[in-house]
């Protein structure tokens, strides 16, 4: 059944008391409005193309779900599906479509039937599914974009952050390295000794880092579906983002523990102590 | 001699005092962009809105302006309707549709607004003339630029295509009469501005008296809520919207950007926070002994609180004036991503600086200064002096 989608006026009507002349015509809702406007499978709605206008009975046969589609998510119109001789009828369309969707067998008769499409229309355009893919995203590549431009922003935070607390934590020490130094442990030694420490907070922040972020990502998506009423997933943390948020957040503890330790193992034992 | 005392302590370790002053820059850029994002966009939207003076725009029911392809029947009667009332002072109907320039191998398509020119509100000349008569356009640099016209050259434009006679449909001769630019389209969006008659007339029976919207201009004074409800009880098709619900509708959809700018613009100034808690802690201990000493000569608690709170504050107030420079110039960078969404009207900031937007961050910044100080600094001016002494000359 090819099903055409239209935003169109909706009125819960009592079922008329007279037999109708021919089957009813049915129409699929969104269960959204279904919910909205109280409606149940088998109650009779108007269907109308403009406001006040006379339009057509129709039954309510199904109720759908919207598609998780992010560029409709922010809008919350309410759809339905009609069938398309009904809806060209209801709305003076005449003969006329907006698209046809062509299930192609592969790569090669995708393009084929392009190039063939493409010779013979006039007045329409044939696109591949990717192609439109790509223009539609582009409002989330943006939102991407926008999200590592903050990420970024964040990390130069956190370093100097992280760098700062391990500054403070090895001048508190200063007095331990410089009995250290003084008994004959290795520079080396030392810094290999905050390094190490470093990257054990390092790695504990991460560890925590990712846990508290499954959560926060689970409120998220907890969250915005009931806001915007979809099943869309808005925030995921795959194991690759994991990976790579504990891979800087190691690095950036590693050298932050070797710039403070370098700081702390240049000054002399003595001045160490404050003399 | 707080203030003396104050300025030494930060001084004598400056790599320390430095990096936090960095830190907490950092963070009160981002607490002013996300300042700027939360007001930006309501203000933005809200000016531009309002840069043509109509306070209500009237779309088809049930829609929003030109968010679906929706038309108002009737708008004629509409717009008489509307000009008879007393607190109205311009009607301006405008219908939007997809045209066609032709070219010799392809056509390039372009939005088109059909307008009336004395009451228009939806483009600036900006050289030539408005179109008034039929045969008349006036057209943006990016559609000049793709069909390679001037004003004063002459264009065939079509309305449609008709597939089965392989034709265009609705074909007009028109000559550019104008340059303009376009306040609610988006950058790089090829329009062109059309006698609202003109363009009803090419697109046919189907546009027949509609349009897309109706801008209404009214009285300085009126109450712009009461008018908007009896102008949508007079004219029954439409959905009558007043700038603030059109900027409430708006925020709705961007809402994301908001909570966005809350979430982030609350972690910055608790990451601020922590750095000062931490450094003004650290600082505190290890001056355990100098607290004791300053007291045991007779210095009073609440002075010595208040030194630590001044080196607290200090290093965020100094964060702070340095990420108003890095925030201004952060914010325009992800300004100039966001300007990216397509169909978003060129005009549209998402981050607009307003000096109340620095005085909230540097107000926000410098309590939370200051809130960091209160507990390490109470915690090292209460330890008993003896046992301070005593511990200190021990180690």
């Amino acid at each position: 059944m090819l099903t055409c989608l239209a935003a169109l006026l909706v009125a819960a009507q009592s079922i008329d008391s007279l037999p109708p002349r021919h089957a009813p015509r049915t129409v699929a809702i969104d269960e959204r409005l279904a919910k909205d406007a109280g409606l149940r499978l088998g109650d009779t709605v108007v269907l109308a193309a403009t406001p006040g206008a006379a339009g057509d009975t129709a039954l309510v046969a199904a109720f759908v779900r919207r598609p998780s589609d992010p560029s409709e998510v922010a809008k919350g119109v309410y759809r339905i599906r009609v069938h398309l001789d009904e809806l060209q009828q209801l709305v003076g369309y005449g003969e006329r479509v907006e698209r046809f969707a062509v299930g192609t067998r592969g790569r090669a008769a995708t393009d084929s039937a392009l190039r063939g499409i493409a010779a013979a229309a006039f007045g329409f355009r044939a696109y591949a599914s990717r192609e439109i893919a790509v223009e539609s995203s582009t409002t989330f590549l943006v939102v991407s974009r926008f999200h590592r431009a903050i990420g970024v922003i964040t990390i130069v935070a956190s370093a100097v952050f992280l760098l700062c607390i391990m500054l403070l934590k090895v001048d508190e020490r200063r007095r331990d390295v410089a009995a250290l130094r003084l008994i004959g442990i290795s520079r080396r030694s030392i810094v290999r000794g905050v390094v190490l420490e470093s990257a054990l907070i390092a790695a504990c922040g991460s560890a925590a880092g990712v846990v508290l972020g499954s959560v926060v990502s689970a409120v998220v998506n907890w969250h915005y579906r009931r806001v915007y009423r979809t099943p869309l997933t808005f925030s995921l943390v795959t194991g690759e983002i994991a990976t790579i948020a504990v891979i800087l957040s190691l690095g950036l503890g590693l050298a932050a523990g070797y710039l403070a330790a370098q700081r702390l193992v240049r000054r002399p034992p003595l001045s160490l102590f404050g003399r | 001699m707080i203030l003396a005392l104050a300025w030494a302590s930060l001084v004598r370790h400056r790599t320390r005092t430095l990096l936090a002053t960095v830190g907490v820059a950092i963070s009160a850029a981002m607490l002013l962009d996300m300042v700027m994002l939360a007001t930006g966009m309501r203000e933005s939207f809200r000016s531009l809105l309002l840069a043509q003076g109509f306070q209500i725009r009237l779309a088809p029911k049930g829609t929003l302006p030109f968010d679906t392809d929706a038309t108002i029947p009737g708008a004629a009667d509409a717009i008489r309707t509307l000009s008879a009332r007393r607190d109205v002072v311009a009607v301006s109907p405008v219908l939007g549709e997809q045209l066609h320039v032709e070219r010799d191998t392809a056509s390039v398509s372009a939005a088109a607004l059909g307008t009336l020119a004395p009451v228009e509100g939806d483009y600036k000349l900006l050289s030539g003339e408005a179109p008034r008569a039929e045969g008349e356009i006036a057209a943006n640099d990016a559609l000049l630029t793709a069909v390679g016209a001037r004003v004063g050259d002459t264009l065939r434009l079509a309305a449609g295509f008709d597939p089965q006679l392989r034709a265009f449909t609705g074909r007009r001769t028109v000559r550019v009469v104008g340059r303009v630019h376009f306040i609610y389209l988006s950058a790089g969006e090829r329009a062109v501005a059309v006698p609202l008659s003109a363009l009803q007339s090419m697109e046919g029976a189907a546009r027949r008296d509609r349009v897309s919207l109706i801008m209404v201009r009214l009285r300085d004074g009126t109450d712009v809520e009461a008018a908007r409800q009896a102008i949508e009880r007079g004219v029954p098709a439409v959905s009558a919207i007043s700038t603030t619900t059109a900027i409430e509708q708006v925020e709705e959809r961007l809402s994301y950007f908001r909570q966005l700018a809350f979430i982030l613009g609350t972690v910055s100034l608790a990451v601020g926070f922590l750095l000062v808690t931490t450094l003004v802690t650290v600082s505190v201990n290890e001056r355990l002994g100098e607290i004791a000493v300053l007291r045991a000569i007779g210095i009073r608690r609440i002075r010595i609180v208040q030194q630590i709170l001044i080196e607290g504050t200090a290093i965020m107030l100094g964060g702070a004036v340095a990420g108003l420079g890095l925030g201004l110039l952060t914010a325009r960078y992800l300004n100039s991503i966001l300007a990216a969404f397509p169909g978003l009207p060129e005009a549209i900031d998402f981050f607009l600086f307003e000096p109340r937007d620095a005085w909230i961050a540097l107000g926000l910044l410098a309590g939370s200064g200051i809130l960091a100080g209160i507990y390490p600094a109470w915690r090292g001016a209460s330890r008993p002096i003896a046992g301070t002494l005593r511990e200190e000359a021990v180690a």
